[in-house]
């Protein structure tokens, strides 16, 4: 019985190696490009809000949890105090596609898009600064705006102008 | 007897009088007891109902209970629990309560990372808030260059105003509105009053109020390096964590040391720093104005000093180990040597050591009859700060001051002339304002009082109970230190040298001898004698632009070393990062990186002086006998090396007892009819801090600051060494009679306070 059942087993496994005779399912990639799903995690890049401005804060949570350490930022502070980072970059020949950062990211501006197989011939030139990373979308979410949700006020958004909020407190009123 | 409770079955010690929660602190434990408007320091309030915890009573008639621990004394076998679900579920709703306004900030706060209220609510498992409705805006204050006010986060913990009003005493600053529509800050915008705002960003356990400055150049937490320093702007030496990232320093904060300055910092130990990341600091070793390198600027100052015609000054701006290296330097070459700038300022660190030992500001805190000589809060103000908690307990205080000092409006206030105060001091022992206290404490400023006004004191307090203490400030960090050179003479006869052309170098040390150290004047009539000055520095003072040779060294928070002070306590501070050549001042450029995260590998910033100073002696050939002579003097000062996580320890008494039988000069004869000097100083003011931008930006304007009867726009000043002409600023508080001006100007006088002075006035036009 034992026999029987092994050549069997066998056999099934034999059948679906059949089975694909005549399929292709190699790509023959570079010259083909890939169908990627949208989930895909290739390299981060730094993304834009729906108004234009960049959507990086330079909270630092991205490097903190990098299990490479491979980003480093600097934070800046415009006129209106909102804070931007400086310098950002990352250091591509350490990075693992892992996502950690994108997760980690509260603004929604680092994220992995598709790009995954680049090649460079010294390793220097793996470091990604801010304008290479910055791109011109919002990436995967077209639609949030940190700053809406955030207390602080900005040029063009004063308190209680963000989403779900109350108009200022009259903090000289003593009425019940 | 040891006491104990017990929190979830574990013995948690106490001492009396604490509350469970102070000793649940004290003991590891307040991971299982979340609390926000206790602080160690300002006491408990019972505010927030955060610190709730169950009682089981010892009988069987009582249902346990909840309770708040910070209310609750701790008492001997009390049965107390936390890790039940009623006693969570009140933890988790009561955050999420004090949540429920509080606006989505985390990412651009900077109190993230290091923030009470974060790790509160992490604790307590509180994740999603179920509150969808709107949240209540505020709108901020500008409070000045100093703390930034972000009123939305705020949890209404009461903590800030109990410092500010409570502790720092401080009258610009309170809570508003009613309701639910409380909000804490001034009662408009405009920069804080206390000299102790800063502390508001360490004691406010939300992002409410954080740091300005650091702000500017902001850094996470976890990315910064931090490692124990001490403050190096005035003699109370309060024990410091400077943070820095890319070879850049960005913040100070307090580290607690009970003795000194427990929970707090002044706004000049917090806010003096960016004298470290200056533009204007030299970084570079300058000869005749060039930029040189380092081996040719050894090169010039070794043969300079085998000429054996140098002179050798010390600072009591500098820490202990470089002082006695270029001590130890002068020794081996027999050359002259002095620690202080002028024959003045040798007598009054003379009289400052020959002092008894000093109370600690835990012990003045608890001091009950204090008498304080001078303006202390613009000299040392964490000692003014000490004086205020005395108060809070009762203290009856007495201010014996040229002005009505702010100090001075909280107690019996003296008017006195600065020539006044010496006879005053005299004639304290039996003046009823030290009658009938426990613990008589006397404090004064060093150089408003004097050499001989010091020697008084000294004598007075031989006449007052045993336990009655003296201490006396200076707003430089290593008077003591630099003190235990100040032997009799030494300046005098530094400068005779100089005048009969015995030598024709200086090689100084951390000194501003022709800007505005004491005699400053005198220095400035001997320069034309000097053929060479050779300045080892960290400011861009007025003697590092005119010397010959700059030699650029490490910043205190760069380097290792002692400093030494009021108390003759001998604390060491550690490096705490390792600054590269280059200003990396986000705010010019952000090229920071360092070599590993692909950034450009720059030069190590300038070296301590104890390097610069032990190359030289290897150049002359002598770094075997400098060595030892080094390790002798400094085994003997400090034979038990402090730690600089620990208390530090104190200056061996036999050391002051030598200090006991030095001259002391007489004070110069004034005349009730004559003009005479007092020193003006503010809080912020220190050689340090003048160069940090935004406290500077505070500083008072400067003039002759006089009684509002001298009808004048403007007055000339004549001293044996020069003239001053500057507006009169009209003061309310100034007694008649008196001029007080800045050090700056005492320097161009070659005057000292307390000396009569000739006046020119200019009348209004
Ligand atoms: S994907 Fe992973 S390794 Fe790459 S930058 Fe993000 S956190 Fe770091
Ligand atoms: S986590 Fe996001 S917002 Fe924060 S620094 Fe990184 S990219 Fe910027
Ligand atoms: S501002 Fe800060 S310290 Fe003051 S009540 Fe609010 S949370 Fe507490
Ligand atoms: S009191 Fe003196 S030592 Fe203390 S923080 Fe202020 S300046 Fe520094
Ligand atoms: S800490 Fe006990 S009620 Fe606030």
């Amino acid at each position: 019985m034992r026999v029987w059942r092994n050549i069997s087993e066998l056999g099934a496994g034999l059948w679906t190696t059949l089975r694909q005779l005549g399929r292709t399912s190699t790509v023959s990639y570079p010259e083909e490009p890939l169908n990627l799903p949208p989930r895909w995690r290739g390299r981060p890049v730094l993304t834009r809000d729906p108004d234009g401005d960049e959507r990086c804060v330079a909270c630092q949570l991205c490097s903190a949890v990098c299990p490479t350490r491979c980003i480093e930022l600097q934070a800046g502070e415009r006129p209106d105090t909102r804070r931007y980072p400086l310098t950002f970059r990352i250091n591509f020949s350490r990075c693992i596609f892992c996502g950690l950062c994108e997760e980690a990211c509260p603004t929604l501006a680092i994220q992995l898009l598709d790009e995954f197989a680049f090649s460079k011939e010294h390793h220097a030139d793996f470091i990604y600064e801010k304008e290479a990373l910055l791109i011109d979308g919002t990436g995967k979410h077209p639609h949030y705006n940190f700053y809406r949700h955030s207390g602080v006020a900005l040029q063009g958004k004063d308190k209680g102008e963000g989403i779900n909020e109350k108009a200022p407190v009259n903090v000289r009123s003593n009425l019940p | 007897m040891k006491h104990v409770f017990f929190l979830d079955g574990q013995e948690i010690p106490f001492i009396p009088g604490q509350n469970v929660l102070e000793a649940a602190i004290a003991a590891g434990k307040d991971q299982q007891i979340p609390y926000f408007c206790f602080h160690p320091a300002l006491g408990s309030l019972g505010a927030c109902r955060q610190c709730a915890v169950k009682i089981y009573a010892h009988d069987s008639k009582h249902p346990p209970r909840i309770t708040m621990a910070c209310l609750l004394p701790a008492s001997d076998a009390l049965q107390l629990a936390t890790l039940e679900d009623d006693v969570h579920t009140e933890h988790r709703e009561i955050i999420e309560l004090l949540m429920t306004n509080h606006p989505l900030d985390c990412p651009v706060c900077d109190e993230g990372g290091q923030c009470h209220l974060q790790d509160m609510t992490v604790q307590t498992g509180h994740s999603v808030r179920h509150y969808s409705g709107p949240k209540r805006t505020y709108r901020n204050q500008d409070l000045g260059p100093l703390v930034y006010q972000e009123m939305n986060r705020c949890i209404t913990c009461y903590r800030c105003v109990r410092f500010y009003q409570d502790a720092a005493q401080g009258e610009d600053f309170g809570v508003f509105g009613s309701r639910n529509r409380v909000s804490f800050g001034r009662l408009e915008d405009g920069p804080l009053e206390s000299p102790f705002s800063g502390n508001l960003v360490e004691v406010c356990p939300t992002g409410v109020f954080t740091d300005k400055v650091f702000r500017h150049d902001y850094v996470r937490v976890w990315d910064l390096q931090q490692g124990p320093s001490v403050c190096p702007h005035c003699a109370v030496g309060c024990n410091t964590t400077p943070g820095a990232r890319l070879g850049t320093l960005r913040r100070i904060r307090n580290r607690i040391r009970p003795e000194i300055n427990g929970h707090f910092l002044c706004d000049r130990g917090r806010y003096a720093f960016p004298y470290v990341t200056a533009n204007s600091r030299p970084l570079q070793p300058r000869l005749m104005g060039e930029t040189t390198r380092q081996d040719a600027v050894l090169r010039q100052l070794a043969s300079r000093l085998e000429e054996g015609r140098s002179g050798f000054l010390g600072s009591p701006r500098e820490d202990l180990q470089s002082n006695l290296g270029l001590f130890a330097l002068a020794d081996c070459l027999h050359a002259p040597f002095a620690a202080v700038t002028s024959s003045w300022a040798e007598a009054l660190a003379q009289q400052c050591l020959a002092l008894p030992q000093a109370p600690s500001l835990q012990e003045v805190a608890a001091a009950d009859r204090i008498v304080v000589i001078g303006d202390l809060d613009s000299i040392a103000p964490m000692a003014g700060f000490a004086v205020r908690q005395a108060l809070r307990q009762g203290a009856a205080l007495t201010v014996l001051a040229s002005s009505r000092t702010e100090l001075a409006q909280k107690g019996d206030y003296r008017p006195l002339r600065p020539s006044a105060l010496r006879d005053q001091v005299a004639q304290l022992a039996d003046d009823p304002c030290l009658q009938g206290g426990r613990f008589p404490v006397l404090l004064a400023t060093a150089e408003t009082l004097g050499p001989s006004g010091l020697y008084a004191l000294r004598k007075t307090l031989e006449k007052l109970p045993a336990n009655a203490r003296a201490g006396a400030f200076v707003n430089r960090p290593n008077l003591f230190g630099a003190a235990y050179f100040a032997a009799d003479g030494h300046t005098e006869r530094l400068q005779q040298a100089l005048r009969q052309r015995k030598i024709n170098h200086l090689l100084c040390l951390g000194a501003d001898p022709l800007g505005e150290d004491w005699g400053a004047g005198t220095w400035r009539t001997l320069a034309p004698g000097l053929d060479g000055l050779t300045l080892l520095d960290m400011v861009d003072s007025e003697t590092a632009r005119s010397a010959e040779t700059l030699i650029p060294v490490a910043a205190f928070p760069e380097r290792a070393g002692l400093f030494v002070n009021y108390e003759g306590r001998i604390q060491a501070f550690s490096p705490v990062y390792r600054r590269e050549a280059q200003v990396l001042h986000s705010a010019v450029h952000g090229s920071g990186f360092p070599e590993a995260a692909g950034g450009v590998k720059h030069p190590l910033g300038p070296p301590p002086p104890l390097f610069w100073l032990g190359r030289l002696a290897e150049m002359l050939h002598l770094h075997e006998a400098w060595q030892k002579r080094l390790d002798f003097y400094l085994h003997f000062l400090c034979p038990e090396r402090p730690d600089p996580e620990g208390p530090g320890v104190l200056l061996p008494d036999t050391i002051r007892a030598r200090f006991e039988i030095a001259a002391v000069p007489a004070a110069r004869a004034v005349t009730p009819e004559q003009w005479e000097l007092d020193i003006f100083r503010w809080y912020g003011g220190e050689t340090l801090a003048d160069m940090a931008d935004e406290l500077h930006s505070l500083a008072p304007a400067r003039g002759l600051r006089v009684h509002p009867n001298v009808q004048a726009a403007a007055a000339t000043l004549h001293g044996p060494c020069g003239e001053l002409r500057l507006p009169v600023i009209a003061c309310a508080e100034m007694v008649q009679g008196v001029i007080a001006i800045d050090q700056e100007g005492f320097a161009e006088l070659g005057l000292y306070p307390g000396d009569p002075v000739e006046v020119s006035w200019e009348q209004r036009q």
